[in-house]
């Protein structure tokens, strides 16, 4: 079928109003952006110095603390990838097959997303702490004698990864009702065809399910990147960055540069983080289809 | 001995195991903020007792007008349905537009909006916020909503996006035929295949709009109009943190969005029926 | 369809008609916006007062907690939509820069008039000034009116001092008796110090007092100009205090992401039986455990230190005056009541807060007047501060000493590489 010009016209129409929006609130913001980052400016200064590319070269050559904190964040994010969003698509797949109580599970697993970023804080705060910690309570009735007084946040070995697996309990929910509804989208019919055909249970997830959800799961890959990447509430309210500065991502880096008056140079970080992101996005994008 | 019955059984052990173990890890955390919220300030601290010795309901009540939720509870609502709803509406049309029609520019436009998705809010924040004075919009609900749809648009398209890429062509391809316009099929067959997908994207725009203060806080000035989030700073103290009040608040403002999580999320289930009868 | 355009429709409607009933002019003289959400119901008390006595009316506006404060007021700068009284919340650099843009009102005029500013503790009211030439070129004068004051001292717990067989009304005086009455505390099992020294401004302040003490101000004049270097020894004798301190692990474990409310959570509840915290804690540790048992000293000296042991302190909370807003002056006058004697007693007593004004403070709880006296010896806001990254490095140096990550050589040489740094820096863009 051929698609006249006016058909494309009219197609346009679609997109006109997401386009209008996006242009003036997205857009148009970012562009400012990237004009604010040429200038040295702490936000109130009548005069903004022009400095060029100056903070860019700084930020790229001589801010090794920026780059640590990318690293910290790519951290997080690998194991987000692999070990949350395998436990979402566990859970999903282990909710969809008409367990009993489904309904209840399902309910509980959008707790923690639902929850306010001050309960999860202190209540994760109150199971990592060195003095009556649960976790460490929990490890020395276990007999381990050495987590007696181990403070999980604060030890440069433990810090991060500790984070990191409250992200992941507080993330594991979206996963979850994407893939969730990704699996009540794939028809009936297919599982039943198959089942005709004498594929069993494996063969019916390997051969429907997977390919069938994979681009969802592809999607959800990359939320989770972009969502773990630009972290914050939490390290803030758990560790602010610390033991000595080995748990600061690249938002908590931008906050600190902004809360000190440089407006401009924080900037140029955002975009700088931005063009990162760019470039890890794409290439996930990139290798899922390759992978398809 | 009947093995594949046992087998059955060991399995449906095992899933059950997994899940409530996950659940209670969920659980816990509603299960003591409640708790907390009916303790006095000095047992939260003193006590680490699962339950509150006494149970002072009156905290409720308390926290209830000590943070004005009567004036910011409506506020909150208008925002997220007005918000959610413009953000599913838009988000559909463009994501369908997307996913399954030609036009110019196709591609350079979606990744161009998939690119806001990478910027991170810090940067944006005093451009979009002199925007917003320049347009005449700042304390006004307008320039909120506007802000806040123009937020959820780059995800719920995304999304969105995916899902529509996978649903089945040949429905929509016979409605084509039969003289339906664009509109129509996306109003009539695509929509309501998405369903699942519309339900959990109705979930997290009006989770992250419910929850939003600080955009609130900064392009609001007069108090009328701000969410109940701003309800919950008065709890904060700077140097006092009224812990008991302040879990009370938060069990309050939680409990729309969990009703909203509950009723959204039999739609996510019901597409099952719904792709079945119609696919 | 029609379904969809009717419900459309209505709440199109509904979004439209509420954007139209905009702003209702509010009959507000002088807006206050603050951050002290615990003080809102005293503030409001006072305002009601102030309006039956003049007709003038304050409204007293939180925003908490404080960074989200901070944005708000940045933001609002960047708009010009400044209420009438408010707090950049920011060092002295960033205040320069409100008041070069001219949003913040000189009121030394006013402070001069009827000896308004001699009701207030001197080093509040100097941490609020600029002097002649300071180096962003501030006109000097009077910019900022003092709520209260405060300074940071230790506090320790009666009952866990006797435990450990300690007598409770004797402190230590110096370095060597504090290690050694924590490491008699430590042999009770009992966790000897607390702070909050996962905000590095906590952490800060702690060193910044033997700072004082190993160079006196001309010496730290000099570390900020360069000239005295960060490798010298009395830094390294710092960052041996934080290894002496975890050596003996007389610090409590996970001291160094501890924020100071966990702290103070800890020390009300008895877990630690000592506490580097500012005069505010007497009211955060009443609310959380209105029994507990304790006192207040002043921190330990070093004996071959040269100079006066100086504490972290001064104005507690601050409020400046919006020169742009035509109320200017009623903002001030209201100012000049809500710092006169009668209503700083009554903030004191109902937030228990040291106040701003010194002939309010003859009443003072026993502690608090410890803590009102130290004001005196509390270090001052300098005319030249330090590079923030600088800082920043030094603190989170501290922290790695606690940790065990660096020596204290090696945190010292880290300081003065950063130092070395942003010298370099400054000259290239100069």
């Amino acid at each position: 079928m051929k698609i006249t010009n006016k058909e494309k016209m009219t197609n346009f129409c679609f997109i006109i109003p997401a386009l209008i929006l996006f242009l003036v609130f997205s857009l148009y913001p970012i562009v400012r952006t990237f004009e604010l980052s040429v200038f040295q400016w702490n936000g109130v200064d009548k005069n903004m110095v022009f400095v060029g590319f100056a903070q860019y070269k700084d930020i790229l050559f001589n801010n090794p603390s920026f780059w640590k904190s990318m690293l910290n964040a790519g951290y997080i994010t690998l194991l987000a990838l692999t070990i949350q969003n395998g436990l979402a698509l566990l859970l999903a797949l282990l909710v969809n097959q008409n367990v009993k109580g489904e309904n209840i599970y399902r309910t509980i697993f959008f707790l923690p997303p639902v929850l306010s970023g001050v309960v999860v804080g202190l209540i994760w705060k109150f199971v990592f702490d060195g003095n009556f910690g649960i976790l460490d309570h929990f490890l020395y009735g276990l007999g381990f004698k050495e987590f007696h007084d181990y403070a999980w946040l604060s030890e440069i070995k433990t810090a991060i990864s500790s984070v990191a697996v409250v992200h992941m309990w507080k993330g594991f929910g979206y996963g979850f009702i994407i893939l969730l509804a990704g699996l009540q989208t794939i028809p009936v019919e297919l599982y039943e065809a198959a089942r005709v055909d004498g594929a069993n249970s494996w063969q019916q997830f390997k051969n429907v399910t997977l390919p069938l959800l994979m681009p969802i799961f592809t999607i959800v890959s990359i939320l989770t990147i972009l969502g773990t990447m630009q972290i914050f509430d939490l390290i803030y309210s758990m560790t602010r960055g610390g033991p000595a500065g080995h748990t600061h991502v690249p938002i908590t880096k931008i906050y600190e540069y902004m809360n000190n008056g440089e407006f401009g140079y924080s900037t140029a970080m955002a975009v700088v983080f931005g063009v990162v992101l760019l470039v890890i996005s794409y290439a996930q994008i990139y290798f899922s289809k390759k992978f398809k | 001995m009947d093995f594949p019955k046992l087998k059955r059984s060991i399995s449906a052990t095992i899933t059950h195991f997994i899940l409530i173990i996950v659940s209670l890890s969920c659980v816990f955390p509603v299960f003591w903020m409640v708790s907390s919220s009916l303790k006095t300030q000095e047992e939260v601290f003193s006590k680490m007792s699962l339950l509150p010795s006494t149970w002072n309901w009156s905290n409720y009540v308390t926290a209830f007008v000590k943070a004005d939720f009567g004036q910011y509870f409506l506020n909150s609502v208008f925002y997220t349905v007005v918000g959610v709803f413009f953000v599913i509406f838009i988000s559909t049309l463009a994501a369908y537009a997307f996913a399954r029609l030609e036009f110019f520019g196709k591609s350079f436009f979606f990744y161009l909006l998939i690119a806001t998705l990478l910027i991170p809010i810090p940067g944006v924040f005093v451009p979009l916020f002199l925007l917003l004075k320049n347009l005449s919009l700042l304390d006004t609900r307008t320039g909120l909503l506007l802000c806040y749809i123009s937020n959820g648009l780059a995800f719920a398209i995304f999304l969105l996006k995916g899902f529509f890429d996978e649903l089945p062509k040949e429905v929509e391809e016979a409605a084509l035929i039969d003289g339906c316009s664009r509109f129509g099929i996306y109003y009539r067959i695509a929509l309501p295949l998405a369903k699942p997908a519309i339900a959990t994207l109705v979930i997290m725009n009006a989770l992250t709009i419910w929850n939003e203060f600080l955009l609130a806080l900064v392009v609001l000035q007069d108090k009328a109009k701000m969410p109940i989030q701003r309800g919950l700073m008065v709890f904060q103290g700077t140097f006092v943190t009224d812990y008991p009040l302040l879990m009370a608040g938060l069990t309050i403002a939680t409990i729309p969005i969990v009703i909203v999580y509950l009723y959204m999320q039999k739609h996510i289930i019901k597409g099952i029926a719904a792709g079945a009868l119609k696919g | 369809m029609l379904r969809a355009v009717l419900c459309l429709f209505a709440v199109s409607a509904l979004f439209f008609s509420s954007c139209s009933k905009e702003a209702v002019e509010l009959d507000v003289d002088v807006m206050v916006w603050h951050w002290m959400t615990d003080r809102q119901d005293a503030f409001e008390k006072l305002a009601k007062d102030y309006f039956t006595k003049t007709g003038v009316k304050v409204i007293f506006e939180t925003y908490a907690p404080s960074d989200v404060y901070k944005n708000k007021i940045s933001a609002a700068a960047t708009a010009n939509l400044l209420p009438e009284i408010f707090n950049p919340m920011a060092n002295k650099k960033e205040i320069a820069s409100y008041i070069n843009a001219g949003f913040v009102a000189d009121i030394t005029d006013d402070m001069n008039k009827d000896n308004w500013k001699d009701v207030f503790f001197q080093r509040a009211l100097e941490n609020l000034s600029f002097e002649e030439n300071n180096e962003w070129g501030v006109k000097s004068g009077i910019y900022g009116v003092p709520i209260d004051v405060s300074s940071m001292l230790i506090y320790y717990n009666k009952d866990l001092f006797r435990q450990a067989g300690l007598d409770p009304e004797i402190t230590p005086k110096t370095w060597g008796e504090f290690v050694a009455f924590a490491k008699k505390l430590k042999a009770n099992d009992i966790q000897p110090f607390v702070s909050g020294f996962g905000e590095n401004w906590i952490i800060g302040a702690f060193a910044q007092s033997y700072q004082w003490e190993l160079f006196g101000k001309e010496g730290i004049l000099s570390t900020i100009d360069g000239v005295i270097p960060y490798t010298d020894a009395r830094w390294v004798k710092i960052f041996n205090l934080f290894k002496e301190l975890k050596d003996n692990n007389l610090l409590a474990t996970g001291v160094v992401t501890m924020i100071n409310k966990d702290a103070e959570r800890g020390f009300a509840t008895g877990k630690f039986a000592m506490a580097f915290n500012g005069s505010w804690g007497v009211n955060v540790y009443n609310s959380m455990n209105p029994n507990l048992n304790y006192g207040v000293f002043y921190l330990p000296i070093l004996p071959e230190a040269q100079h006066p042991m100086r504490f972290f302190g001064g104005e507690g909370s601050a409020f400046y005056v919006n020169s742009k807003s035509p109320n200017k002056q009623k903002a001030i006058d209201f100012l000049k009541w809500f710092t006169s004697e009668e209503q700083q007693s009554f903030l004191s007593k109902a937030t228990s807060n040291i106040p701003a004004n010194k002939n309010a403070s003859s009443d003072l709880p026993p502690i608090l007047k410890i803590f009102a006296e130290s004001i005196a010896n509390t270090f001052g806001q300098l005319q030249k501060i330090e590079d923030w990254q600088v800082v920043n490095v030094l603190n989170t140096s501290l922290q790695s000493v606690i940790i065990g990550e660096k020596t204290p050589q090696k945190a010292a040489k880290d300081v003065q590489d950063e130092k070395a740094r942003q010298m370099k820096n400054k000259k290239a863009t100069a």
